[in-house]
């Protein structure tokens, strides 16, 4: 069969894929406005825009209860006061007062300043307050106890307005400076990595191997697999028509993350829009071997939510997969989309050219042509069953 | 009445009857929270690994005594892993750019000098990339610079410019318990029952409607406020039985369950009879079941950040919070987390039951009205 035939079959079978698309409201709803969208937004909403800055801790509502009533004190107070990390410091409680308020939604925690406060840091001791948390809040006490530890350790009671600190200085520990190198990234910057790539495998994987369902359930997949359209005419034909739609995505989402939040990728497009239709044609080649392995429609959305939770607990999105151990690693280390969520975070945040990325590169490239391959042998058995 | 309660009791009969046909659906029922627990379990070990061998490289530009002192702490961190020492700044920060280490420290010249009179300072360079892992590595050099405070103070005679922190921070959380991932965990059961919730929806009306049978069940001689009436005892049902799963994964895990069993499984109750009528609304105008599941799990997931599952609402950016103060399952999380965790009584969670039971009442004659007109 010449190439040109080929070709054209291929294209046959990807208008078809757009007539049944165009037709189908949900599924264009679904696959280009509600996941770009909502995920970006979510993130957005979550983390707040890539130019804006937040302190997690500054709204939250933390009780000043001061029993030293000292000098050094009411330094402390005004120090933590006047910061950007504590605006919500409540004053007027006792402690018994303030404990009792303690997990009950009015207040988070209470910063207790015990008796001998003053004295101890007069004397040249090492003088303590108390921080009691409600730590039935995930994050929150790590949280209020970091950024507070950060003001405390570079307190001087013998001044009376404490200098502004920089971050760099209230990371450093009592004597030793700590500078830190390295660019720092805002959470919309990160969390773009991240969505840029879920919502290409979210939508991607239920588009092949949920259309290909699909179709077996109509009946009309097997009258597909046993015209004279050769095999790999039918996917690369439902390949390509899923390639248009992942770049329609990536544009959405990049759209609404840089003009919508502020992203500023630390690389150029065509470096994100060829990652995105990587990770997009790896999420293909899965779907096309799941099709191939006879789901029906509800084991396919099955899979799809087990592929998505199982992305965010060995993919490096939760914490580093070098980090897991185990057994946990080894599949960290074997699933593809790992390297996708590097080779995002190397260009996006760091801006490491995209061919420098040989590894990552290599192994999504081995993983694409591993599973059409797969797939391919699958359909074709599956073909000879349906002719004898 | 009499007839109406008959009613029901036969509907929900019906869809538990189907459930225990469809075995796809009632290994999900065991098979999610076993998963989410599993995922839970994975994180938290890599969290509470003793050693970590994050990769670093060292430049001891200073080789001194006091260089020597902190170069050791850094060898013998349970965070960290001296993979090179190098010699120069540059070839230190080469590593980190190539990817050969995620962390680059350098020990400047006259550190030793510096840190007799309390001027020192060390510089880490890190891929921020790795965002836990660079974590790991600023908390290693902490530490690391906190033990030659210590020692040197330890040791008096030495003649270091160093004083310890003027405040030290001691922390006592409310529940007394040691600090640990575990506070997530009663967001697990708000996502199951979420998920759940969706789940049975899709059961309920979806698929009935694809097999053709929702038109004949509305013309029979049942009322259809019984026909959801049992639909929704059903989904009751399911959510005790995947509430009494998950709370015995917690106790077998080693949480210990401090509340009212009583009110957690009302908790959760309320919160699947809400994400019902949140899928029976949707489920009126998205009628395929397999596309309604694919948007209903793509809708949970940003939900599960803004709805408090895995991170306390209070910590998000202002916009997230007052998306999160506006849906009712934020509450239901809470009060989970209040009464699993801290063992709080009915007077705590009163009120996020009240708005999980307001959103319902608002919500569902809606989606009733909805899904009736799109029968």
């Amino acid at each position: 069969m010449s190439i040109k035939i080929f070709l054209s079959d291929s294209i046959a079978v990807a208008e078809n894929e757009f007539r049944q698309f165009r037709r189908n409201r949900s599924a264009i709803l679904i696959s280009l406005v509600v996941l770009p969208f909502f995920f970006t937004a979510a993130l957005g909403a979550g983390q707040g825009g890539a130019g804006s800055t937040y302190s997690p801790t500054a709204r939250i509502p933390i009780a000043w209860v001061d029993n030293d009533n000292s000098l050094a004190s009411v330094r402390l107070w005004q120090t933590l006061a006047t910061s950007p990390d504590f605006r919500n410091l409540v004053e007027g409680y006792t402690e018994q007062g303030a404990l009792a308020q303690l997990g009950t939604k009015r207040i988070y925690a209470v910063i207790v300043v015990p008796k001998g406060f003053q004295n101890d840091l007069e004397s040249g001791n090492q003088a303590r307050i108390l921080l009691y948390t409600d730590d039935s809040e995930p994050g929150m006490s790590d949280q209020i106890e970091s950024t507070l530890t950060s003001y405390t350790q570079n307190f001087d009671p013998n001044v009376e307005v404490q200098p502004y600190l920089s971050q760099l200085q209230r990371q450093s520990v009592a004597g030793v400076g700590i500078v830190t190198k390295g660019a720092t990234f805002a959470g919309f910057n990160i969390g773009l990595t991240t969505v840029l790539a879920i919502v290409q495998i979210f939508a991607g994987f239920y588009e092949i191997a949920g259309g290909m369902s699909r179709e077996r359930e109509e009946g009309t997949y097997a009258r597909l697999l046993v015209s004279p359209v050769p095999i790999g005419s039918i996917m690369l034909g439902k390949t390509l028509f899923d390639i248009l739609l992942s770049v329609i995505r990536t544009f959405t989402v990049l759209g609404l993350s840089v003009y919508g939040y502020g992203a500023r990728p630390n690389t150029d497009i065509l470096t994100l829009l060829a990652l995105s239709l990587i990770i997009a044609l790896v999420t293909m080649g899965i779907g096309f071997v799941v099709a191939a392995l006879k789901m029906g429609q509800r084991a396919v959305v099955i899979i799809e939510f087990f592929l998505i939770l199982f992305l965010f607990a060995f993919s490096g999105l939760i914490i580093d997969s070098n980090l897991l151990v185990g057994v946990s690693q080894v599949i960290s280390y074997l699933l593809p989309f790992t390297y996708a969520f590097d080779a995002l975070k190397r260009t996006v945040l760091l801006g490491r050219p995209l061919l420098s990325l040989t590894y990552d590169l290599e192994y999504m490239i081995g993983s694409i042509i591993a599973s059409y391959v797969i797939a391919f042998v699958l359909l074709h058995f599956s073909r000879e069953r349906l002719i004898r | 009445m009499k007839a109406f309660v008959r009613d029901t009791v036969a509907i929900t009969g019906k869809e538990l009857k189907q459930l225990r046909r469809d075995p796809v659906s009632l290994v999900l029922t065991i098979i999610f929270p076993i998963l989410l627990i599993g995922i839970f379990i994975v994180i938290v070990s890599a969290f509470r690994a003793t050693t970590h061998n994050v990769p670093i490289v060292v430049a001891d530009l200073d080789g001194t005594p006091a260089s020597n002192a902190l170069l050791n702490q850094l060898t013998q961190s349970r965070f960290v892993h001296v993979t090179q020492l190098v010699q120069t700044e540059d070839q230190a920060y080469q590593a980190v750019a190539n990817g050969q280490a995620i962390g680059a420290i350098v020990i400047p010249q006259g550190f030793g000098v510096a840190l007799a009179s309390g001027d020192a300072f060390v510089i880490v360079a890190t891929d921020n990339s790795k965002l836990t892992s660079s974590q790991f590595v600023t908390a290693a050099v902490n530490d690391g610079a906190q033990a030659l405070v210590n020692q040197a103070t330890q040791e008096g005679g030495v003649s270091f410019g160093l004083k310890l922190a003027p405040i030290e921070v001691i922390t006592r959380p409310l529940s007394g318990r040691p600090p640990t991932g575990d506070p997530i965990l009663p967001g697990f059961l708000g996502m199951i029952a979420i998920l759940g919730g969706f789940d049975d929806i899709v059961n309920a009306i979806s698929r009935e409607r694809e097999r053709g049978t929702f038109p004949r069940l509305a013309l029979s001689p049942v009322s259809l406020l019984a026909v959801y009436s049992g639909k929704m005892s059903a989904t009751v049902v399911l959510t005790i039985l995947r509430t009494a799963l998950m709370l015995l994964i917690f106790t077998l895990y080693g949480l210990v369950i401090r509340g009212s069993l009583l009110l957690i499984f009302l908790t959760t109750i309320l919160m699947a009879i809400f994400t019902l009528s949140v899928g029976l609304t949707i489920s009126s105008r998205i009628r395929g079941s397999a596309t309604l599941t694919v948007l209903e799990i793509a809708m949970t997931f940003p939900l599960f950040t803004l709805a408090g599952t895995f991170n306390s609402p209070l910590l998000l950016a202002p916009g997230g919070t007052a998306i999160a103060d506006s849906l009712p399952w934020t509450y239901g999380n809470d009060a989970l987390r209040r009464l699993i965790y801290l063992g709080s009584g009915f007077s705590a969670v009163a009120g996020d039951l009240a708005i999980l039971l307001i959103g319902s009442l608002i919500l569902l004659p809606i989606a009733i009205l909805l899904s009736k007109r799109t029968m």
